[in-house]
Parts: C-alpha cells; sequence; structure tokens
C-alpha cells in the first residue's frame, strides 16, 4: 500500500504541474459562469432547467476530464521511459497501475466536488429550493467519473491516445442505452445484441438528474446500490487493465 | 548457485513479433552467463547486439521467450528482487515537474526506506547535484538527467546495480566521477552489470566482460584473459645500437633472449603482449558478422 500511496502522491505532483489540469479548471469556471447566467425560463421554473443543465455539463466535463488526464499517461511514461525506472526497482505493474489510477481519480473527483460546489452555489445565490437528492445525484456523479477514468485506463494500456477517446465515448453512449435501443441496432441479432448489452455496463444507473430537477424523491438504497454497482464494475475494468499491463513486453 | 549469483542467465532467448505479427525476430539467442557477487561485469556489444533486451529481461520489464533468469535469486521483476536492486537506464528521464529531492524522497518512500531529507541531500552531493535539490528537472541537462537517475538508483544502498550506459553523452570529468562513484559502490559490496560503449571505461573497471553480437555470446572471460594475446611477449633489445623489437610464443622465450644476449644484444625489455578491449571486441564482433 506504501508504493501505491507514494505513486499516487508522486502522480499528483505530475498532474498539478501541468497545463492540462488548468486547462480544464479555467474551463470549469466558464462552464459555472455560463450555467449561472441561464435565464430561469417560465416553463421550468424553479430552477430545473439550471439543475438539469448543470448535472448534465458535469456528466460531460467528468468524460471530457477522464480522457483528458488519463488517456496520455501510460502511453507518455512509456515513451519518455518514465515507467522503466519505476518498474524495475520500486514498484510492481500493478502497485504502478494503482497509483496512477488513484492519483489521477483524486484529481477527476476533487474537480467533480469543486463542479458540484459551484451548481449548489449558483443554486443558492439564485435564491432556487435545492434539490433534496442533489448530494445523492452528485455522488453517483462521482462513482460514474471513477469508472470511466478506469475504462480509460484500461484503453490506454493497448491503444494509443488517439484511438483511446473515441472508444472511450463509444463506450459511455452505448451503455447509457436501454436494451431495446440497443437491439435495435442490429435487429437481425436482437439475442447476441441483448447478452452484449448485458454485459456493458449500465451507465444509465448513474442519472438520477431528471427526478433531482424535477423535485423527485429518490431512494437512498438505489443510490448505495447504484454506487455498489459503479465501484464494482470500477474493480473490474482495472483488473482487466491489470491483465493486459501484466501480460505487455515493456520495449 | 543460483541463490549465491547476484545474476544468472541460462540459454536466455527473446524474439519479437513484426508489426503485423506473423514473423518473429530474434533479439537473444540461447543467452548464458553469470555475475559473480562483488564483481563489475563489463556488458558489451554493437547496437542492436541485445544489451538493453537482456537488462530489460533482468528488471522483469520484458519477458523472455525461453531460458532461465534468476536475479539475486529471485524471478526478475519479483518484490525479492526489486528490493535489492537499482537500476541506471539509458538517457533516463523522470517525471521532470518533480525536483530531484522530491523524486528521491518519493522514491524512497515508496520503496520503504526511512531516508531523512538530509541523507537525501548528501545523495545528491555526492553525484553533483548539490545545491540543484529544489530545482525541477525540466530545467535538467541529459547529464544532470543521468546524475539524478544515478542518485535514485543508489537508493538504500542496493546489493545489485544494473547500469545500461549510465557515462554515456557525460563530460570525461563527469565520467570520472560517475566511474569512482561506481568502485565505491563495488567497494562497499554491491554487484554492478555495467553496459558501456566507452571500452577504456570498461576496461578500467570491470574484472570480466562479456561481449555480444547479434544476440549471441561471442567472448566472455576475466579482463586479463580477455586482453591477453595468444600468450605472446614482446622483447625489445639495442642490437648494434639500433633497437630490434619482435613478438615471441612464451615457449620460446628463453632461448629467443639467451641467442639475443649470444649475439652481443643488450636486453631493454621483456613485457607480455595485451591487446586492448576495443581491439578485442572489435575482433569478436566483426569475427560474428563476418
Amino acid at each position: 500500500m506504501r508504493g501505491i500511496y507514494y505513486f499516487a502522491v508522486m502522480t499528483l505532483y505530475s498532474l498539478f504541474r501541468r497545463r492540462t489540469v488548468w486547462g480544464v479548471a479555467i474551463l470549469t469556471a466558464l462552464a459555472l459562469a455560463g450555467i449561472a447566467s441561464i435565464p430561469a425560463y417560465g416553463l421550468s421554473g424553479g430552477g430545473r432547467f439550471t439543475v438539469d443543465t448543470g448535472l448534465t455539463s458535469i456528466e460531460i466535463g467528468s468524460l471530457v476530464l477522464a480522457i483528458a488526464l488519463a488517456s496520455g499517461i501510460f502511453p507518455r511514461d512509456r515513451e519518455t521511459r518514465i515507467a522503466f525506472p519505476i518498474l524495475a526497482a520500486p514498484l510492481s505493474r500493478t502497485q504502478y497501475l494503482l497509483g496512477r489510477y488513484m492519483g489521477t481519480a483524486l484529481v477527476q473527483t476533487g474537480f467533480i466536488a469543486v463542479w458540484g460546489a459551484g451548481l449548489v452555489a449558483i443554486i443558492a445565490l439564485k435564491g432556487y429550493p435545492m434539490p433534496s437528492d442533489m448530494a445523492g445525484a452528485l455522488l453517483l456523479l462521482g462513482v460514474e467519473g471513477c469508472f470511466l477514468l478506469a475504462v480509460v485506463f484500461f484503453f490506454s494500456f493497448w491503444t494509443s491516445p488517439p484511438l483511446n477517446a473515441p472508444l472511450t465515448i463509444l463506450l459511455f453512449i452505448l451503455s447509457q442505452m436501454s436494451v431495446r435501443d440497443f437491439t435495435g441496432l442490429m435487429p437481425g441479432a436482437e439475442g447476441l445484441m441483448r447478452i452484449l448489452r448485458l454485459l456493458l455496463p449500465h451507465m444509465d444507473s448513474f442519472h438520477i438528474k431528471d427526478p433531482v430537477a424535477h423535485g423527485f424523491d429518490v431512494s437512498p438504497v438505489y443510490i448505495l446500490l447504484a454506487a455498489l454497482y459503479g465501484l464494482a464494475y470500477t474493480a473490474f475494468m482495472l483488473s482487466l487493465a491489470r491483465s493486459v499491463l501484466l501480460s505487455r513486453d515493456l520495449r | 548457485m543460483a541463490a549465491s549469483l547476484p545474476i544468472l542467465v541460462e540459454e536466455l532467448s527473446k524474439s519479437y513479433p513484426s508489426r503485423m505479427g506473423l514473423r518473429r525476430f530474434p533479439a537473444l539467442k540461447n543467452l548464458s552467463f553469470h555475475l559473480e557477487a562483488g564483481e563489475i561485469l563489463g556488458f558489451l556489444g554493437p547496437n542492436g547486439a541485445g544489451k538493453t533486451t537482456t537488462m530489460k529481461c533482468l528488471l522483469g520489464l520484458l519477458k523472455p521467450t525461453s531460458g532461465g533468469i534468476s536475479v539475486m535469486g529471485h524471478r526478475p521483476g519479483s518484490s525479492g528482487a526489486r528490493a535489492c536492486l537499482g537500476y541506471v537506464p539509458e538517457n533516463p528521464d523522470y517525471d521532470d515537474s518533480l525536483t530531484p529531492l522530491e523524486l528521491l524522497r518519493l522514491l524512497a518512500a515508496m520503496r520503504g526506506f526511512d531516508s531523512g531529507e538530509r541523507v537525501l541531500k548528501a545523495l545528491l552531493a555526492r553525484v553533483g547535484l548539490a545545491g540543484w535539490e529544489q530545482t525541477r528537472m525540466k530545467r535538467f541537462s541529459k547529464g544532470m538527467k543521468q546524475r539524478a537517475a544515478l542518485a535514485a538508483a543508489l537508493l538504500g544502498s542496493p546489493s545489485l546495480l544494473i547500469m545500461d550506459e549510465p557515462t554515456g553523452g557525460l563530460d570525461p570529468a563527469a565520467r570520472k566521477e560517475f566511474r569512482d562513484i561506481m568502485l565505491e559502490e563495488n567497494s562497499r559490496g554491491a554487484s554492478i552489470l555495467l553496459s558501456s560503449h566507452i571500452l577504456s571505461e570498461v576496461e578500467t573497471i570491470c574484472s570480466r566482460a562479456v561481449i555480444l553480437a547479434r544476440g549471441r555470446l561471442v567472448r566472455e572471460g576475466s579482463m586479463s584473459s580477455l586482453l591477453s594475446i595468444e600468450d605472446t611477449y614482446r622483447i625489445r633489445a639495442s642490437c648494434s645500437g639500433s633497437l630490434v623489437e619482435e613478438d615471441i610464443p612464451t615457449g620460446e622465450l628463453q632461448s629467443r633472449i639467451d641467442s639475443l644476449r649470444a649475439s652481443g644484444c643488450e636486453i631493454v625489455e621483456v613485457a607480455r603482449n595485451y591487446a586492448t578491449l576495443e581491439e578485442v571486441f572489435l575482433a569478436a564482433t566483426g569475427s560474428d558478422s563476418g
């Protein structure tokens, strides 16, 4: 655990000293300013539009952030040979993966927390009623962010960064589809598509923005189960990433 | 025996798949050698001979296609092997957003060493980075990065050092500093596998050398046995005012000295013939490629 912890710290140092993170921070500030300037339309009064747009923006931001943070880490470590002395002496490959993941996940979760706090501040400043399940919605977006990060890590061990981004976005889109919509993509192979959909993650489980925006209650048990599902799937993706990394020759 | 040797390589082969994966290109072919405890072994070969591939197999970064490797009695890449080795890569690069002091502090923490700031600064001073402890490595020259990599490898005084061209690109003064550190580490008891193209350096500090060409071992032995030329001696004698030089096989040495003396020559010098390591290297690798 010691090796993972200190490598995560090294990853944090590295990420905070790169321009990427600060670029994302500036975009975040602009996005929050944009959300704050959304007028309270009569049709979607009570700040529903702001809550809905804000949560959707956080989700999209989380996807972009995961790709920006993680898609280039391993290819860069290999290209610049940073990985070699690290893997030769202090760390095993599993520790390397988990250290990099933990450091990146802290940045990802931190950003989602800042975005969430920004959204809550905007709702409060505008005098809109605070949705009761706002914290649950943000928690699930955080879990989704960690899951997306694990997906990006998995792809990063066997693809290049330019390919990683479309693969992650494709998985993001497919994982939001209902079984009916998904099987409709290939009507001739409904059984196969149904099995494939069951195997793919169900990221729609993380989305409670509609009930939250419209003031409906979401069961805490549902939020807990969805969070556990997300964490379990994250662990599964990381174990797949580990298998790929362990099987690789580091030339 | 394997447990007592810092490095034991037996019949190691490694091949890489082609880009399309249809063919495999051999990088190492049945390579066998060992590093004895407390020695500095020169690991030589032309570019593409398989030195870095061998080192990466030793470090667990590459998986051998066949053959056996033991590092300090452990499987390469295992926690046992990683715990007792230091590695200086060719063209070293660490995260350049870090300062060397941060790098050492984090690496020491990862390895579980309780190294205080003073110890780490002393280590940086030892490799010539005094005054640069708090400077981010993105401002470092190649030579300074090599010094930082050497400091990282020396953390915790490892019993085995694997060094892949550690002095390539350094100026002569820095090369001497590196050589001195290697010798100090060796006198402390560390075993060193040193890959280098600077043959004079290898000749100076290594007790033994192995020479690779095209993935095969082509010469191996102690430095004195590699450098001695077929057991011959050079006689220099002054005969009637002119200097005569002759290379004589050991078996004929005494009779030739006697005959020179009998003919009135004065023996000036008798010395065993040695080749330079460069000559041995070129002969060994040239014969293989030819």
